[in-house]
């Protein structure tokens, strides 16, 4: 028995050594700062003085209140908004893109050009045009139109915000999902209309079931990816007016400024919490038939 | 899905998620190192080296540790503008010839996440530039060294507090202790587009009253739609701000125990209400925090006034060079006493610096009149020691300013101001403040539920 184990392992010790530095790394860098960040969300601790064991009181803490509450609202719009309308222009634009149309390779280009642009690029010039006199206000007084002073207005701040995200981002999603279209056989298409089957039956029989991993993915790390939003938050309206675009990384930002590390590693939990539910709910939802 | 990826798309959430704590503080600051004997590395500043003191090699006193040490200096002056200029750094050097400086360029915005990144890391630098206003909460965390300790009450041979004049030297205190030595001294003033004024035919604005007809006065409707879009006065929805029609108005941000909000008292509420009024009336233009700094609005003339500080001499030389002659600045307007917040910027050691000795002979030399003078021939801001302000360099007439001595203005109101509360809630507070200033000046909340909303968390903060 020992002798068969022990030759298993001489066996495997090119693998471990081939993946030993990666696993180095993953510990190094991930598992060690993971259960480092645990353990400090369970402490009031800000990195002078040794960390004071406090238990759950930070999450009690956040979780009971309202402003952090109003912090998770605003995170859970802004990933409801970008999730219910990038993927959908992203898929839209694909199918579009899928068809022969003239000029293809350059509404392509066009598409993932601000995907490659910078956020804080982005940002600054979409800040730009969302100033009391800046073109989308000229632009509307054209057309007799009032516009607002958009990132100073709470009712409109987070919503361009979110616009401004989902313009950078959903030319990676056209992208994604127009490689994704192209590997569906076209026989299946062909099966589909010989069955009599009209644009938009092959659309739900072929191309959506066609897609459902690649949705799963564009979901999974979409979700993930605006849960974290910060860069546009930071560069736009720095949280305001008000709370109302401040986001749950932008606070943990803040906390961790203001030397509260064990209050800002509690919301990176927390957040990590959320993010792992949603993937796993999605994922079972990719599973199903 | 396998049952693989499944883990794997977890453990990705937990990365990114984990992983948001600690991105923003991976930057490398730039790093000018000038060697021991003086010549410097890189090119920086343009430095007034006739202003810098070069003396011989000070004859180390019997107790001075002469050994060599390489001193660690963060900076957030900006490359250009930066008072530790490179032939005042070869002049420290040759004073103290067993001390390198290592002086390295960080962002203002980034500074304070990568000081406490590197603080809580213990590797800090041993010489910081810091915004008064972050004092509050490194002092209370006990991240800053004592240096009455340090050098026994004395800076070049003299009291600490024969060199500063009282606000900037409570400023400096947290306790028993000086946890940082003013460089500079930030206190607002009012700065007007004289041009404009005149040809409205207004005089300089002394009261709040006066401030607002000026305000009516000057600023235009330039495009027919009945408001006001051009030569209005900037209101800013921050602490800084709103403290100086507070503390102008006789109120106080806290209790004088430090344990209650009391900003949201009648002279708290009226000053809001000025600020409202002028934003409702169109004179006043509302531009927040994150509309950034204000010279493109000056630039294309929307603000023809403002309140601010030193440093904005500074940004109009650089940044609108074609209004020279027409900005003047004056006391701020007031109603019931002259006032405004006080801040700057303190050089401090941190607690973790290994070289705290020499540090504190950085500091010393520094806060020297000859290179406290740098502060404002390069850095474009005020000096905040008392030798410093009486200099011929901050006496002169200003033609940017028509000829004006701006610095009279800002001296005077030095005497009336007042730093922000050494409290450890004090980032709590101050954000509680702005937020909820946005709500009453864009016409979301009255200045009443504003501020009272504003005290209640500030209360709260207090509380824990």
């Amino acid at each position: 028995m020992a002798r068969t184990v022990a030759k298993r392992f001489r066996a495997g010790v090119p693998g471990y050594v081939l993946v030993a530095p990666a696993v180095l790394v993953t510990v190094v860098f991930l598992v060690i700062p993971m259960i480092q960040t645990g353990y400090w969300s369970l402490t009031v601790y800000n990195g002078v003085k040794a960390p004071q064991f406090v238990g759950l009181q930070n999450y009690i803490d956040l979780l009971t209140d309202p402003r952090f509450l109003r912090i998770i609202q605003n995170t859970v719009f802004f990933v409801v908004m970008g999730m219910a309308i990038g993927p959908v222009l992203g898929l839209a634009s694909a199918v579009l893109l899928n068809q022969s149309v003239r000029l293809r390779a350059l509404f392509r280009t066009t598409f993932f050009l601000p995907t490659m642009v910078s956020l804080v690029a982005v940002a600054t010039v979409w800040k730009m045009l969302y100033q009391d006199q800046g073109m989308i206000n000229q632009v509307l007084a054209a057309f007799g139109l009032s516009g607002t002073d958009w990132l100073n207005d709470p009712t409109t701040a987070l919503p361009a915000v979110v616009v401004t995200s989902i313009w950078q981002g959903f030319g990676f999603e056209t992208v994604v999902f127009l490689a994704a279209l192209q590997s569906i056989p076209r026989e299946f298409y062909d099966a589909a209309r010989v069955d009599g089957a009209g644009a938009w039956a092959q659309f739900r029989h072929v191309t959506l079931p066609g897609l459902r991993y690649t949705i799963v993915f564009i979901y999974v790390v979409g979700i993930i990816g605006s849960f974290q939003v910060f860069d546009q938050v930071f560069v736009m309206t720095q949280g305001r007016p008000g709370i109302s675009t401040r986001t749950m990384v932008y606070e943990l930002v803040e906390q961790f400024q203001n030397l509260r590390l064990g209050t800002a590693s509690a919301i990176a939990y927390i957040l990590l919490i959320i993010l792992a539910v949603m993937s796993y709910i999605q994922i079972r939802l990719g599973e199903g038939d | 899905m396998s049952r693989l990826t499944r883990p794997v798309i977890l453990l990705a959430a937990a990365v990114l998620a984990a992983g948001a704590c600690g991105s923003a503080a991976t930057q490398s600051p730039t790093s000018t190192v000038t060697s021991a004997s003086g010549g410097p590395a890189t090119a920086t500043a343009t430095a007034t080296a006739a202003a810098v003191a070069t003396p011989a090699a000070a004859t180390p006193e019997a107790s001075v540790d002469t050994t060599p040490v390489t001193l660690t200096v963060w900076d957030y002056y900006g490359k250009d503008t930066t008072p530790f200029t490179p032939d005042a750094i070869a002049a420290f050097q040759k004073e103290y010839p067993w001390i390198t400086v290592d002086r390295q360029d960080l962002d203002w915005d980034t500074f304070i996440q990568k000081f406490n990144t590197a603080v809580a890391s213990g590797q800090g630098p041993d010489v910081a530039t810091l915004d008064m206003t972050w004092i509050p909460t490194l002092a209370s965390n006990d991240v800053l060294a004592d240096m009455k300790t340090l050098g026994g009450g004395l800076m070049n041979g003299k009291a600490i507090a024969d060199q500063y004049a009282a606000g900037p030297l409570e400023a400096m205190t947290y306790g028993d202790k000086y946890v940082t030595a003013m460089s500079d001294f930030d206190a607002y003033v009012l700065y007007y587009r004289a041009d404009l004024l005149e040809a409205a035919g207004v005089a300089v604005p002394k009261t709040w009253d006066e401030l607002r007809a000026a305000a009516k006065a000057i600023a235009k409707d330039t495009n027919g739609d009945g408001k006001a879009d051009k030569y209005r006065y900037a209101v800013r929805p921050n602490t800084f701000h709103f403290s100086q029609f507070l503390f102008q108005n006789g109120g106080s941000l806290l209790s004088p125990d430090n344990t209650k909000a009391a900003f949201n008292g009648p002279e708290g509420v009226s000053a809001l209400e000025f600020n409202q009024s002028l934003v409702a009336d169109g004179s006043g233009l509302y531009w927040s925090d994150a509309d950034g700094d204000l010279p493109p609005a000056i630039a294309d003339e929307r603000v023809a006034m403002f309140s601010d500080g030193p440093y904005y001499m500074g940004l109009l030389k650089s940044g609108v060079p074609d209004q020279a002659g027409k900005w003047r600045v004056a006391i701020a307007p007031y109603s019931k006493q002259p006032g405004s917040y006080l801040g700057g910027t303190g050089l401090s050691i941190p607690a973790s610096s290994t070289h705290q000795a020499a540090a504190w002979k950085f500091i010393e030399f520094f806060l020297r009149p000859e290179q406290q003078a740098l502060v404002y021939t390069v850095a474009g801001a005020m000096p905040a020691t008392t030798a410093a302000l009486q200099g011929p360099d901050l006496t002169k007439p200003d033609p940017y300013f028509g000829g004006q001595i701006p610095s009279a203005d800002f001296l005077e109101t030095l005497k009336t101001s007042t730093h922000f509360p050494y409290v450890s809630a004090w980032s709590d507070i101050d954000t509680a403040i702005g937020e909820n200033l946005d709500a009453a000046l864009v016409g979301k909340a009255t200045a009443q539920k504003a501020l009272d909303d504003a005290a209640a968390a500030a209360d709260a903060a207090l509380a824990k």
